[in-house]
């Protein structure tokens, strides 16, 4: 049983004894333990599929809906150079951390009521990244403008 | 039934304070319900560490409480509800993260506690089996739910912390009064201020709050403007003055014509500038959200390296799995993350609150750091309000005085030239009652002077300079410019057919407190310059009256851009340029800090990065103080929160177990970082209490 203060956590007590495991068990938890951060690391840092590209409406606006729950889905998103883009946010997380979401590159806040969509319009824009996050920057997104040439 | 005819709706806008208000209700919704989780959790835990008494206190002491009670199904009892009703959002909130790729605070606490729980689920479930494998009992319910509470509870201080935050927009907004006495039909009627259009008539009695912005027609008072340009002292108000709306009216009463409503006004224009600062970063925060970007990934591969590292050490599951709860529940990536913007948020109310509008959290950033500042001189250090105070016939001319100011006049009335609107309102007054002649073939000559032919006669109004340039003999003109210039006054003489006839010496007034904010920025260690178009004695002569040592005159207006470049690439640090926003827009856009002079009702000029509302140059070393406190501020975060984390997060890992026996509790590890945030936003907090410097005595 743990104590509440660190000093009392010495070796002396039982609950710090060593025990003799059989080798095996030592390289099998070492395995899964390597195995299991390589693969978090992969989930959690690596790039999974290029992102979601917006939607062209009639009148020349690319448009894109967001769910805000836990992260932004899509929260990579793929836009046009030089045509205006409307996003609109759509919160189900109760978390008051992501109640707010900021383009620092547009130096735009858009608070997002729960339950609700919210819609921000944001200028033509040149190729290049730009990030989103909440207002804590726990949760972020990021716009990848590119070329409209490139892109069919 | 005749009602009153209300406005065409397309003309209403909402006034700013009514998008804030739904925000505001949830985060006090979720305030109250996170209060509730809160106590309901802190009982229930209090009862857990009550209850798993005995086994802390280990098996020699003698036990008050029934067995029952202290049973690890009770616990279990007890703890359940603690993690999954009051800690619901933790786990919800992970796992919809998961499913995003993305790892948060919610994925640490989440697997922190979980980890905890469901390892002492299994030794309350199968004791047998552990005790086959010669391993301990023991049951972790009250570390779980002690993480979880102090860690609900960091949040709900932080929640609070956080709102205050943004109390200056909050206040800003509440400045504004519901309602506005608008005259419909002659009659004062009551009416929502989203009601009033561009146009109405509005009525101000003492005491009340000018609703919308507008220009007084009728009656004068003295008006409280502090609120929002931060000029203590109340600005007389008569027909012909602008108002803006939410400053408060003290002793007389007024009727004003609205000139901007919802989104135009001066008020909305302060929030929305305030929100976009707020809504920017600084170039230390792209450092923080790298570093934010990567770290809950880094610190569950360290979690886990923790576990297995120790299971090969000792052997111990049970050992290894305090580790890694450790690890989990001292990281805290939200003090990385509020590092920045709480400090960017609390400072940039601060300067609205002093009438110092910043544009971004860069401008914030770099007015700190500034080494040299450029001061144009007219309208900056002085009115921008030139008046004549002499009119000198030279000895040698021909005309006499009263057709030379005809001549002037007519000339100078073409020009939009500050000193030729004192010229011609000189004349004007000197030279009553006659018509102006007509002027043929009129020609402005930047930084020079105006020409043109008047009956024949070819008259030119300008600087010696120019003179001397065109090759006409001013020697006897010499002696007056001397002793007009020596007087601080910008010489403009009158050449008729060739020859000099007279001069005037046009004087501009210096603003009151001028040498006592050039006093101010040189005791905060900056490099005064001022810049001027004026002769170079005339300008050293106001430089020496504002204790100004540097000068640079004769700049005709479009090189001043040219002159801060210069300066910058001489490096002379980075430069702020301080000017009127239109005149010197791209000087302000070429500088590194660009400061305009507000005027009052002119807020977002576009080329300035700091605007200063109310045009009184004591607001600039305000502004810079205010920025360096806000980068020591941002410094003492970033280095709390790196620090903590670097030290923490080894600390939890058990490094320091070999050498000195320490071992940290997973408990004392999450209230490490429930408070650890909360301390972030709390030192941010304290630039609350941000207030300028006193204005040095000048010496003049």
């Amino acid at each position: 049983m743990t104590n509440l203060f660190a000093a009392n956590l010495i070796h002396t007590e039982p609950l710090w004894r060593a025990i003799d495991q059989p080798m095996a068990l030592k390289v099998l938890v070492a395995t899964v333990g390597v195995a299991l951060i390589a693969w978090e690391l992969w989930w959690f840092l690596g790039r999974h599929g290029g992102g979601v590209a917006a939607r062209e409406s009639a009148a020349g606006v690319q448009e894109i809906t967001i769910t805000v729950d836990g992260g932004y889905a899509p929260s990579r998103i793929q836009m046009k150079a030089g045509r205006p883009l409307r996003l609109s946010f759509h919160r189900i997380d109760p978390s008051g951390c992501v109640a707010q979401v900021i383009f620092p590159d547009f130096h735009k806040t858009l608070d997002l009521p729960l339950e609700a969509t919210t819609s921000l319009e944001l200028p033509p824009t040149e190729v290049g990244i730009y990030p989103f996050h909440c207002g804590m920057n726990m949760v972020r997104g990021v716009l990848e403008v590119v070329d409209r040439s490139a892109k069919s | 039934m005749n009602a009153p005819s209300p406005s065409p709706p397309c003309c209403h806008a909402e006034g700013p304070a009514a998008s804030a208000d739904g925000m505001e209700r949830e985060l006090a919704r979720e305030r109250t319900l996170l209060r509730r989780k809160v106590s309901v959790a802190a009982v229930l835990t209090v009862l857990v560490v009550l209850s798993s008494l005995p086994h802390m206190l280990g098996e020699g002491h003698h036990s008050f409480l029934p067995p029952w009670f202290t049973s690890p199904w009770t616990q279990l009892l007890l703890t359940t509800p603690v993690l999954f009703w009051c800690g619901r959002d933790f786990f919800s909130g992970a796992l919809s993260a998961f499913r995003q790729h993305s790892a948060d605070m919610n994925t640490l606490v989440a697997a922190g506690t979980g980890i905890a729980y469901l390892t002492s689920l299994f030794s309350t479930a199968f004791p047998q089996v552990l005790i086959a494998e010669g391993l301990p009992t023991d049951v972790y319910y009250e570390t779980a739910a002690v993480i979880l509470t102090l860690v609900l509870l960091g949040r709900l201080l932080e929640a609070r912390a956080r709102g205050q935050t943004s109390e200056a927009i909050r206040r800003l907004l509440q400045l504004q009064p519901p309602t506005a006495r608008v005259l419909r039909q002659g009659e004062p009627v009551d009416v929502p201020v989203s009601m009033v259009v561009v146009g109405d008539l509005v009525q101000v009695r003492p005491g009340e709050k000018i609703p919308v912005d507008g220009d007084v027609i009728e009656g004068s008072s003295w008006v409280e403007e502090s609120m929002l340009t931060g000029e203590p002292t109340p600005v007389a108000k008569a027909a012909g003055d602008a108002v803006i709306g939410a400053s408060m009216n003290r002793s007389g009463s007024f009727t004003f014509r609205v000139s901007r409503v919802g989104g135009d006004t001066v008020l909305a224009q302060i929030v929305e500038l305030v929100r976009q600062a707020q809504s920017s970063r600084t170039q230390v925060q792209r450092l923080a959200d790298q570093v934010v970007g990567w770290f809950v990934p880094v610190v569950i591969a360290l979690a886990i390296a923790a576990f297995v590292v120790w299971f090969l050490i000792s052997g111990n599951a049970v050992l290894a799995m305090l580790f890694l709860v450790s690890v989990l529940v001292i990281a805290c990536p939200c003090a990385l993350g509020l590092a920045t913007p709480t400090s960017i948020m609390v400072a940039s109310g601060k300067g609205a609150e002093n009438g110092l509008i910043f544009r971004s959290a860069e401008a914030l950033e770099t007015a700190g750091g500034l080494h040299t500042i450029v001061l144009d001189k007219t309208g900056t250090l002085t009115r921008g309000q030139p008046e004549v105070t002499d009119f000198e016939r030279l000895p040698n001319g021909l005309l006499p005085a009263g057709t030379l100011l005809a001549l002037t006049a007519a000339l100078e009335s073409r020009s939009e030239h500050p000193l030729a609107e004192a010229i011609v309102t000189y004349a004007q007054s000197q030279w009553k009652n006659h018509e102006l002649p007509a002027v043929e073939g009129f020609e402005a000559v930047a930084g020079r002077g105006v020409q043109g032919s008047i009956g024949g006669q070819h008259v030119r109004v300008g600087t010696p300079r120019w003179l001397e340039e065109l090759g006409i003999d001013s020697a006897a003109l010499q002696p007056l410019v001397e002793r007009l210039e020596a007087a601080a006054c910008s010489v403009a003489a009158v050449v008729v057919d060739g020859r000099i006839e007279a001069c005037f010496g046009v004087a501009d007034p210096l603003k009151p407190t001028s040498a006592a904010a050039v006093a101010a920025l040189r005791r905060l260690g900056l490099q005064v310059v001022m810049l001027s178009g004026d002769a170079q004695r005339t300008a050293e002569v106001v430089a020496a009256q504002v204790g100004i040592e540097r000068v640079i005159a004769e700049v005709r207006p479009a090189d001043k851009a040219s002159m801060v470049k210069r300066l910058q690439e001489q490096g002379e640090g980075p430069v702020a340029m301080v000017g009127d926003g239109i005149n010197d827009a791209p000087a302000l856009a070429q500088a590194d800090v660009g400061i305009a002079m507000g005027t009052g009702t002119d807020v977002a000029i576009a080329a300035s990065d700091i605007t200063l509302i109310s045009g009184n140059l004591a607001g600039v070393p305000a502004a810079i103080e205010l920025s360096r406190a806000a980068m020591a501020n941002i410094r003492q975060n970033l280095f709390f929160a790196f620090a903590y984390n670097v030290a923490g997060i080894p600390i939890a890992a058990g490094l320091l177990f070999p050498l000195t026996g320490w071992l940290l509790s997973p408990m004392i590890a999450g209230a490490a970082m429930a408070f650890s945030s909360v301390s972030v936003v709390s030192n941010a907090l304290r630039l609350r209490n941000f207030r300028p410097a006193p204005l040095p005595v000048a010496a003049s």
